[in-house]
């Protein structure tokens, strides 16, 4: 039996045209402070769609509101073809969603976590099946507490799963983590892509959106102000005449530590 | 299915089984073996006989044989000198003359302690009457014949135990749900959890029935320690019993939820909840009766939630009331109810924003 499955037909409506998350115009106000500013933006099927930019630039609230946990002052969110305004428990029940920072009952342990997910959704999972997708089988039994930190980001990841999401939201899911681990999760990050899930990840690592992400959108002060591959963002900047004046080496500091400390991608 | 996970969560946090029973059994078992209420109270009187004959010896085994007191003999000097010490509340010495026509027999009685003194003496004076009459063979006109009204024999433990029942009931509503969500929401575990599909009933429903079966399993826990190894009377009907405390339970559960709901850590939780908790404990009849206390501190103390559970639990332990007879704590206690749910809605936020 094997747990890769396809996505189901989503049956998007004719208004997201093949897109996974259309959003049109979203607005959010936290007093007098603007969080997100009248955006727009359209995440492609199977893609991995990165939201850069620094702290308080309003991915983060961005992000929420196409996830059902806050609601937007105005605009439009569309996500896997529904509005997420409208109907965010449906929309729920067709996402996943990594939190920054995620935390699970003491008191159980991996697989019945997962089971218990799985029960939110109405669905009953091969947790074992999931923990071997994200390379925790050996913590099975274990509780939460008693993982690193990437292995805590990794079966948050698992938990955001339960449900075959078309689209998997990852808030950060690097943050902390040393070199190894997070090559880690890049792979994972590709191997989900590659059964034909969407991706939306925000991060303030720029290696990170560099590597993963097929298209950027740079945030800064809850506007979007550029939205493009990694690559044609670089060229476009090299294009201007930018000149670093430390000559980059193909190597850095980090090749060196992941090329001693071992391939294999040890973890604890 | 969520509820049996919280269920299988709650029960494998020893931290908190722990303090939802371990403590009012301690509690329990101390107050119930020191024994703070009334013993039966006794008087210590020492005789000194100097006349060593039959009538001497006839008032002694006579004297013996009165409950209240603790007959002891010895020497005069001996006998003063325990006296002084406080050993005694009286002494009586019965003279070499004693059976002989009319003798005075000299009680010396401890000023200091007026409450026993007194009643020794009134003991004392009541045998000697008697004695006399008897002595002289004369029937009295009129004889007191004293019948003892209680039919149980009720011990401070009976009103113990269902105290110790309704606080135990309120420690783990405030604290148990104070220190698992306060914890949850800082650490984001219902914000994870709001991401599902789960609707915010049904994660209610399942932490409710997780608190109320521990509730009944301390009210079984309690009543049990307190049957088979304090002699608790219990004349009631165990489902009342568990019916009062789970209703009762819900209220300190919904307490418990507001103070998390409003709280945004465990510093500013738990003060609260001691506020609650303290005051309650001391003043809704737990530990002493609240007749004791001055009229204007029982009306107030009347309306406390937990004298309402303790005084139905007690009701129906001690007395064997239905749920009928204690309806009138039972308003209190869904007036109560519904109070503390009104609060745990407005208050309870699932995340520190």
């Amino acid at each position: 039996m094997s747990v890769v499955t396809r996505p189901r037909d989503s049956g998007l409506s004719t208004q997201s045209q093949g897109f996974a998350i259309v959003v049109d115009g979203l607005r959010k106000r936290y007093g007098s402070l603007v969080a997100v500013d009248g955006i727009s933006f359209r995440v492609k099927e199977r893609e991995i769609f990165g939201l850069l930019g620094p702290n308080g630039a309003g991915k983060t609230t961005t992000v929420e509101i196409l996830e059902g946990l806050r609601g937007a002052d105005e605009g439009q969110a569309l996500v896997a073809g529904i509005d997420v305004r409208k109907d965010p428990d449906k929309v729920k029940s067709m996402i996943g969603v990594q939190l920054q920072s995620s935390a699970f009952f003491d008191g159980l342990n991996l697989l019945e976590l997962l089971d218990m997910f799985g029960a939110l959704y109405h669905r009953s999972v091969d947790a074992m099946a999931i923990l071997k997708k994200v390379d925790l089988t050996e913590k099975a039994r274990s509780t939460v507490s008693k993982l690193s930190g990437g292995q805590k980001q990794r079966f948050s990841i698992a938990t955001a799963l339960v449900n075959e999401p078309q689209i998997l939201f990852l808030d950060e899911p690097t943050t902390g983590l040393d070199p190894q681990a997070r090559r880690n999760l890049w792979e994972l990050a590709e191997s989900i892509r590659s059964e034909g899930r969407t991706i939306v990840l925000t991060t303030h690592y720029m290696d990170e959106a560099e590597t993963l992400c097929d298209r950027v959108a740079i945030m800064d002060h809850g506007r979007i102000l550029a939205m493009e591959p990694p690559d044609t963002l670089i060229q476009r900047l090299l294009d201007k005449g930018f000149h670093k004046d430390r000559v980059e080496r193909s190597a850095n500091l980090e090749d060196v530590f992941l090329d001693m400390t071992g391939h294999g991608l040890r973890e604890s | 299915m969520l509820t049996w996970s919280s269920l299988k969560a709650y029960f494998r946090n020893r931290g908190a089984i722990f303090f939802s029973l371990l403590v009012p059994l301690m509690i329990m078992g101390i107050f119930g073996l020191i024994n703070f209420g009334n013993s039966t109270p006794s008087v210590n009187i020492g005789v000194v006989d100097q006349a060593h004959n039959r009538v001497s010896s006839t008032i002694i085994s006579n004297l013996k044989g009165i409950k209240a007191v603790k007959l002891h003999t010895g020497s005069l000097d001996s006998e003063k000198h325990e006296l002084q010490q406080g050993s005694r509340d009286l002494v009586a010495v019965l003279p070499a003359s004693i059976g002989q026509g009319s003798t005075a027999i000299t009680a010396y009685y401890n000023q200091g302690n007026p409450q026993n003194s007194q009643v020794a003496i009134a003991i004392m004076n009541q045998f000697v009457d008697r004695a006399s009459f008897a002595f002289a063979g004369i029937t009295p006109a009129l004889t007191l014949d004293s019948k003892p009204v209680q039919s149980r024999n009720l011990t401070y433990v009976d009103f113990l135990v269902p105290g110790m029942i309704a606080l135990s009931i309120m420690q783990t509503g405030l604290f148990g749900v104070v220190f698992t969500f306060v914890q949850w929401k800082q650490r984001g575990i219902l914000r994870r959890l709001m991401a599902t599909p789960m609707r915010v009933r049904d994660f209610f429903f399942s932490q409710l029935v997780t608190r109320l079966t521990t509730v009944a399993l301390q009210i079984a826990v309690l009543l049990a320690v307190g049957y088979f190894l304090l002699h608790f009377h219990f004349a009631g009907n165990v489902l009342y019993l568990l019916i009062v405390g789970i209703i009762g339970g819900g209220i300190f559960l919904a307490m418990g939820l507001a103070i998390s709901g409003a709280s945004k850590s465990e510093e500013t939780a738990a003060p609260i909840a001691n506020l609650i908790s303290l005051p309650l404990m001391f003043l809704s009849g737990i530990f002493f009766s609240r007749s004791s206390m001055p009229e204007w501190l029982q009306t107030v103390t009347q309306y406390s939630p937990l004298t309402y559970v303790s005084d139905a639990l007690r009701s129906i332990s001690v007395d064997g009331a239905s749920l009928w007879a204690v309806r009138g704590d039972m308003l209190g206690i869904f007036v109560w109810l519904a109070i503390a749910v009104v609060l745990a809605t407005r208050l309870f936020k699932w995340e520190v924003v």
